[in-house]
């Protein structure tokens, strides 16, 4: 096979699969609890300065998974109990509210660590040798880990008593705190995991990327327009929606430029929502 | 006003309090606050929040560069080119993201962030025109006004005919409906307005509104910078907006310049100030929505009865009498479930329908169907013969199809007044004649004569402060206002006391015969329907089970099956 095919398709493959893991969190927030948290991306930027915090202390890479579920988790749910709680009956508030806290994390990352860029290390530094062609083996491992993450999520949820139960809170609140069902507890643990994904999402990419606090931005704004492309509430539409989005960003900006790949992202999104307002695959 | 006047004088005096230099500073920020009034529009007039209002304010600045540099001599001529582009900007834009199914919510924000966020790269990375990151340098200033309290009575300038266009806008027939939108879209719609034009039409204004700002931004500064249609412009002038008063004419100025003024001076000496203004922009969306405006008093003041000097005769409406609505074979499913099964069913003449059926019927179906809200998969929706079935239902209310739906379904915080004369506007109005605030003072004999029978409609009050009961009389008066051809009313006794329930079939009773149009109600009780009804349809699982007059209904056994319950 041709190398320069193989190499470009897997870097699709990769694109794609790192998108769904970082519009999961998204997708389990705003799907299950109809919270647009615009704050997304910037979770994702505090789970890779964990990542470098993790390095830069000389520790392995593997800690920065504890590490940043639990900075993320904690942050999660303290935003939880004082900024989404008492808006859950006020959607459109919780949307500047969720946007104010992005412009915290961002300033208060900015005041931390400065706005010049950081590198992390790569952990994996080797590659594999796939279909003929050299290709980095942190990126098929990411590949590997982002299928997993998704399908197994997917999977508990239908499965496990907890999905269960979180599937009764979404049907009808009201009914599930009737028969038991904590639905306060279940909802501050639905937004945790949300942006527990989210930080795990930024440990994966962090020595992909240049760090640097308005990182974030460009990531929650990918996320929702694979979401809305997509459709909530199936894996397929995850990542049919990821593909789009990754695979129109990146053949466009191999043929023209990053500009036009980021123009060509919006007009997609806009035609989608004149044309299947619901998504591929709507629920 | 007194208040507007003060303020005046203040900005009028300011140099000569404050110092030349002071002031120019100051005069940045009334540029921003031109745009922030414009955002203002936007997020507390329409209730859609723009959230890369850069964009504009930007676009102008780059524009106006542009021309003064390429026009020597000419460019000031020019420059209200610069100032109209982000509002036409604003149109095409409000009318490609409402187009579909008027998304106001978190879609419309992220594009417009997006757009920001498309538009610094442009800026950053066409160097030819922009000049790159190092930004447009070397713009001439206007000629004649380059000394710093010039500049300063420019901005100031700019910033008061940004204020008197919101503050027309808001008062004009247009602002009303914005506010009317942003707490029921359907209503308005139901009313015959195409509210996705009229959000358009707001996110055009404030385009305006921010590129007065950025037009005369880049003269008197000399340069444009890529920051300036940027992500962080954007964010500021959402928390300035905010922590001003989003609803409130004069708060996010005021908000802009307080802010904004003494972030310029603070941002250096006092550690983590940027941090603290989110904490304080958070604080202000929990427990303050309305802003330090909110503080002042309540937003918005709804319109009174009392202010309007003298009335004026609305023209009339141009309907010619009754037309017949028929629906024939029509299939409506929701997935596997068949709601509607080949439903044939008219209303041909004037007179008061009843239609009744068991709970799943498809009653609030069929007048989903009649209001053009729901299309049918199959079969044919007829109004005087004319084909209806890819009408919108602004389409529809402006033919003549009136509908009041099931809740109460009014503007909390707007005036009585304010509601009526909605319905007065409805299919009466052009385009244009919604900027013009006489429409205010309209009145038609329909809306005189219902005035007389119920006082209260005469009150200075919100309809959040109206009893259940009132707000049901309201909600039927703007239905008979619109002067309908056809007019559907869903359950219009549910959850009335005996006496309000006598008085709702009064009003029907006269309005029928004072309108002499075709009136279908949806009712459960049958004492009512036996009251009411000139005519009867029953439904039953999605089709038509029988029609008639109510002794023949009642004698009919396949309706005693379905209402006994004894049926299969």
């Amino acid at each position: 096979m041709d190398p320069i095919l193989v190499t470009q398709g897997l870097n699709l493959v990769f694109a794609v699969a790192v998108l769904a893991v970082l519009a999961l969190g998204l997708a389990v927030v705003f799907g299950l609890l109809g919270v647009l948290n615009l704050a997304h991306g910037e979770f994702i930027m505090v789970g890779a300065y964990c990542a470098w915090a993790t390095t830069a202390a000389g520790l392995p890479y593997v800690a920065a998974i504890p590490l940043a579920i639990a900075v993320c988790g904690g942050l999660g749910l303290t935003v939880e109990r004082w900024l989404i709680r008492p808006l859950y009956r006020r959607p459109f508030d919780t949307l500047v509210a969720t946007w104010g806290l992005s412009l915290l994390l961002r300033k208060a990352a900015e005041a931390a660590f400065g706005l010049s860029f950081r590198n992390v290390a790569m952990p994996l530094p080797g590659t594999v040798r796939v279909l003929g062609t050299d290709y980095p083996g942190y990126r098929l491992l990411l590949i590997a880990i982002s299928a997993a993450i998704v399908g197994g999520l997917m999977l508990w949820y239908r499965r496990s008593r907890t999905g269960l139960r979180i599937r009764a809170m979404v049907g009808n609140p009201d009914l599930a705190q009737a028969v038991g069902i904590r639905a306060t507890r279940l909802a501050a643990g639905t937004f945790a995991a949300g942006t527990c994904l989210a930080g795990l999402g930024g440990v994966m990419i962090a020595p992909l990327v240049p760090l640097q606090p308005l990182m974030g931005l460009d990531f929650v704004l990918r996320s929702f327009f694979a979401l809305v492309i997509g459709g909530l509430g199936s894996a397929v539409g995850l990542f049919a929606g990821s593909a789009v989005i990754g695979g129109v960003d990146s053949l466009v900006s191999a043929l023209l430029d990053a500009t036009w790949g980021y123009f060509a992202v919006l007009v997609v999104a806009i035609l989608f929502l004149w044309r299947r307002p619901g998504g591929l695959f709507a629920r | 006003m007194r208040a507007s006047l003060l303020l005046l004088g203040v900005v009028v005096a300011l140099p000569f309090a404050a110092g030349d230099y002071w002031a120019y500073q100051i005069g940045l920020y009334f540029l921003y606050a031109a745009a922030a009034t414009g955002l203002g529009l936007c997020w507390g007039g329409a209730g859609f929040l723009p959230l890369g209002q850069a964009l504009f304010f930007g676009l102008a600045a780059y524009l106006a560069g542009f021309l003064m540099i390429r026009f020597e001599g000419w460019g000031p001529a020019l420059l209200p080119v610069a100032v109209l582009a982000p509002a036409l900007a604003g149109w095409a834009i409000g009318l490609a993201v409402f187009r579909r199914r008027g998304e106001s919510g978190p879609y419309f924000s992220l594009i417009t962030l997006a757009l920001a966020l498309l538009a610094y790269q442009i800026a950053i990375n066409w160097n030819a025109v922009t000049g790159g990151f190092e930004g447009m340098k070397g713009i001439p200033g206007l000629p004649g006004l380059d000394d710093y309290t010039a500049g300063y009575y420019v901005a100031a300038a700019g910033l008061v005919t940004a204020i008197a266009i919101a503050a027309w806008l808001r008062a004009a027939p247009i602002g009303v409906l914005w506010r009317a939108l942003a707490q029921n879209e359907r209503r308005v719609q139901l009313l015959g307005f195409d509210t996705n034009r009229l959000k358009a039409a707001a996110f055009a204004a404030s385009g305006l509104l921010a590129g007065i700002g950025g037009t005369l931004y880049a003269p008197q500064q000399g340069i444009v910078a890529p920051q300036l249609v940027g992500f962080e412009l954007s964010a500021a002038l959402v928390i300035w907006t905010a922590v001003g008063g989003r609803a409130a004419l004069l708060g996010p100025a005021i908000g802009t310049i307080v802010v904004g003024s003494l972030g310029a001076e603070l941002r250096d000496r006092v550690p983590g100030w940027e941090v603290l203004m989110a904490v304080f922009f958070i604080a202000v969306v929990i427990v303050l929505p309305q802003g330090l405006a909110g503080l002042a008093g309540r937003f918005p003041t709804p319109s009174r009865n009392g202010r309007r000097r003298s009335a004026i005769a609305a023209p009339a409406r141009q309907l010619a009498g009754t037309a017949a609505l028929t629906v024939e074979n029509a299939e409506v499913r929701a997935g596997s479930v068949r709601i509607l099964d080949r439903l044939s069913i008219a209303f041909d003449r004037p007179g008061i329908f009843c239609l009744i059926g068991p709970n799943g019927a498809g009653k609030t179906t069929t007048f989903n169907l009649l209001s053009g809200e729901l299309k049918p998969a199959e079969g044919r929706v007829a109004l005087g013969g004319r084909d209806i079935r890819t009408l919108a239902p602004h389409h529809l209310a402006r033919a003549g199809i009136g509908r009041k739906l099931q809740i109460p379904s009014v503007f909390p915080d707007l005036g009585i007044a304010d509601h009526l004369a909605i319905a007065l506007w409805s299919g009466r109005t052009g385009v244009a004649d919604l900027l013009r605030p006489r429409l205010h003072r309209w009145t038609s004999p329909m809306s005189i004569e219902l005035q007389r029978r119920y006082p209260f409609l005469g009150d200075d009050r919100t309809a959040a402060e109206l009893s259940h009961g009132e707000r049901q009389i309201l909600e039927l008066a703007m239905a008979m206002v619109t002067e309908p051809r056809i007019l559907l009313l869903d359950e219009p006794c549910a959850g009335l006391s005996p006496e309000e329930t006598a008085e709702v079939i009064r009003l029907i009773r006269w309005a029928a015969g004072r309108l002499g149009n075709t009136i279908v109600i949806i009712e459960h009780d049958m004492a009512l329907v036996r009251e009411l009804a000139q005519s009867v349809h029953v439904l039953h699982s999605g089709s038509l089970l029988a029609s008639g007059d109510i002794a023949t209904i009642q004698a009919n056994p396949a309706v005693r099956a379905v209402y006994v319950g004894a049926e299969k």
